[in-house]
């Protein structure tokens, strides 16, 4: 019963999506690409706003490669300071200095609080994580609708609003299984950061569970770069800084 | 040649009609960027505790039998920690040095300064690392205990993430990855010299020890196989394992098999007999998030060489004649003979057979950012006493952390926390990094 209340919803939620003008699958993979290379390191600031204006700042040095392996360092603040985490898939870990062994964390936590969760910070390829439902044409926009293609990904459903011309989503709205809004992903201020690599700098997010609470990512550096295997793995977490 | 690419990139920026300037007005100082050779941090703790005592605890009267109705104790307790590092090429070198001050009006003031961790590494490729020096190797899945981590000190199950202070040893990590379901091997040898000067109070003396923890990813799955031997402690085995059920929920396990413990047991007179045997110890557990971001962690531990109680009654009853007699003679053979036996085993934290740990912590309740309550109950399940501790953390102010905790013991006589020497303890820490 629960099962045909989701199909129902998830039908009415495609209506508008009525054809596919594009191959939705084709479309998502260049948005990926146009966002990052598959393979890369960048430097990132997170900045979590609470609603009196007050800032908590904490920037990560990230190396990506493949389809599903990202891992994180923190270089500030100090109190956050060699902290890294890791994603090999569905896995993920967070290394804590002082603790010394990595735990197994969940993609729903967050290793810094505020609106963006680990699945955010440590985010893999959209299309390996969701199938495309729908593509929509609006204008100089297309609206794609994603489902995720397992129950241990984040955020059930996607709505993406992508640029026409540049391939870059603009706006994501991130839902459950029944619709209900999570958060917003709005992608702003697209920069040139070389190595053909053009894409929004800043990603700010709310969401409805957050009154009033707003977090940004900045892009700072992205480039292209191949790395072991062995780098994404346990054993090499506390050395994760030494990449940089 | 590096740093002129960071000041043509910091020009670039600030030059640029960059949005993330101009209209957001979200700024980067690109030094937090910048690769230096050495690091240097710190951090400073003050930590004001107030112990509500029991003055008929088997732990009070050991401590404080020339002070025999003291009700309260209150204390200072500091702690500043310095660490750096310098890189070079495939070399680097580490330092953490650790110095905690405590002040209370029975013992005054202590100072205890120490390398908690100092080695030099060489990385000669990503796959390999090779460790010699000071280092803490924290094997293990466990929150509250880690059976398997055989060459470190155990960890204060009341705080375990405090840091620690490592051992004396050479180690390496080499690590392979592949395709398929099994992603990840790596092992780590370690040599764990025990000499007069080197780790001399691990175990026996004059013994070159060695160890080894072979780790795999295999189906998602986290697991290790590790092992300790050389004749400074009793050889041991061990494994553990952890693994993500569901996007919120994680399980985990240890389990240790160590030869001929030994351990000396009282018997209701008092006289002392020394028991030899296989340990087999072992902990489950699972860390659960829910859908309000209430973080559950649960253990239970099982350690067949702790005491069981009978052990532990026949160890009060000791304490309290002793006590009764250094009251009545002044004599304190009886009291000193207790302490040895403390200090060999029956003082240290969960020195019985079987526990269970729960912890609950609520993320930013109300909206409250950075704000996080939590509720911890150690239980002793042999003999139903427990350790509850409610907590208050707060890490809004970068770089600061203010945890407020108090610690209530539940249990009558002859029971472990029963027995503890407060009744209840009430403390602030706050804690800057720099």
């Amino acid at each position: 019963m629960k099962k045909t209340i989701y199909l129902v919803f998830a039908l009415i939620i495609m209506l508008p999506f009525s054809a596919f003008a594009v191959d939705g699958t084709k479309l998502l993979q260049e948005i990926d690409r146009n966002l990052s290379p598959e393979s890369y390191e960048s430097y990132r600031k997170l900045i979590n706003i609470e609603p009196d204006g007050r800032k908590k700042e904490f920037t990560l040095f990230t190396v990506k490669k493949g389809l599903d392996k990202v891992a994180s360092v923190f270089l500030a603040p100090a109190s956050e300071k060699g902290r890294s985490t890791l994603r090999l898939g569905d896995n993920m870990w967070l290394h804590i200095p002082n603790v010394g062994k990595p735990i197994r964390i969940t993609s729903l936590q967050s290793v810094v609080g505020g609106v963006f969760n680990n699945a955010d910070i440590l985010q893999l390829d959209y299309a390996a994580e969701y199938d495309v439902l729908a593509v929509k044409e609006e204008g100089g926009e297309y609206l794609l609708l994603l489902k995720a293609k397992s129950k241990s990904v984040a955020y059930d459903q996607l709505k993406i609003r992508a640029d026409k011309a540049k391939r870059l989503p603009a706006k994501i709205e991130c839902l459950t299984e029944t619709g209900m809004l999570i958060k917003t992903l709005y992608f702003k201020n697209v920069k040139d950061f070389g190595g053909g690599i053009v894409r929004p700098a800043v990603i700010e997010t709310d969401s409805p569970l957050y009154k009033g609470y707003k977090s940004v990512m900045i892009m700072v550096q992205i480039k292209k770069r191949m790395l072991k295997d062995e780098v994404f793995s346990l054993t090499f977490m506390p050395n994760l800084e030494s990449l940089r | 040649m590096k740093r002129f690419g960071l000041i043509f990139l910091a020009l670039l920026v600030s030059a640029m009609p960059s949005a993330t300037k101009a209209e957001e007005n979200y700024t980067f100082d690109l030094s937090e960027i910048e690769k230096k050779p050495y690091h240097f941090s710190g951090y400073i703790e003050a930590k004001p505790v107030l112990y509500g005592l029991n003055s008929n605890s088997a732990f009070y009267q050991l401590r404080f039998f020339d002070d025999p109705n003291r009700q309260a104790l209150p204390e200072a307790n500091g702690r500043v920690r310095l660490e750096g590092s310098y890189e070079k090429s495939i070399f680097r070198v580490f330092a953490r040095l650790n110095t905690d001050l405590q002040y209370n009006d029975y013992a005054h003031g202590s100072e205890q300064t120490t390398f908690y961790e100092a080695h030099a590494s060489a990385k000669p490729m990503p796959a390999v690392t090779i460790d010699v020096g000071k280092k803490t190797l924290k094997w293990g899945k466990g929150y509250a205990w880690n059976p398997v981590a055989f060459a470190d000190r155990p960890k204060d199950p009341d705080d375990p993430e405090q840091a620690m202070e490592g051992y004396i040893v050479a180690t390496a990590d080499l690590i392979r990855s592949f395709d398929g379901p099994l992603t990840i091997v790596s092992f780590s040898p370690v040599l764990f010299p025990v000499y007069d000067h080197i780790n001399s109070n691990f175990g026996q003396n004059n013994k070159l020890n060695t160890a080894g923890r072979l780790y795999f990813l295999f189906y998602d799955t986290d697991i290790d196989v590790m092992f300790m031997t050389g004749g400074s402690r009793p050889d041991r085995y061990g494994f553990d394992f952890s693994r993500n059920i569901t996007t919120n929920l994680e399980i985990h396990g240890e389990y240790a098999w160590i030869q001929n413990t030994q351990k000396t047991v009282l018997d209701a007179t008092g006289a002392a007999k020394a028991v030899e045997g296989q340990a087999h110890t072992f902990l489950i557990g699972l860390r659960y998030l829910t859908s309000f971001d209430l973080t559950a962690i649960t253990e239970f531990y099982h350690n067949s060489a702790g005491f069981d109680r009978d052990d532990m009654q026949n160890f009060y009853s000791l304490v309290s004649r002793s006590f009764d007699a250094y009251q009545t003679t002044g004599d304190q053979t009886g009291l000193e003979r207790a302490a040895q036996l403390a200090d060999s085993g029956y003082a240290r934290p969960n020195a019985m057979r079987n526990y269970l740990y729960i912890r609950l912590s609520q993320k930013e309740p109300f909206d409250i950012l950075y704000f996080t309550p939590a509720l911890t109950c150690m239980i002793n399940t042999d003999d139903s006493s427990a350790n509850v501790m409610p907590e208050f953390l707060y890490t809004g102010v970068t770089n600061l952390e203010l945890r407020f905790r108090a610690g209530v013991m539940i249990g009558g006589q002859n029971t472990e926390f029963g027995e503890k020497q407060n009744d209840y303890r009430i403390e602030l820490r706050a804690g800057y990094y720099f």
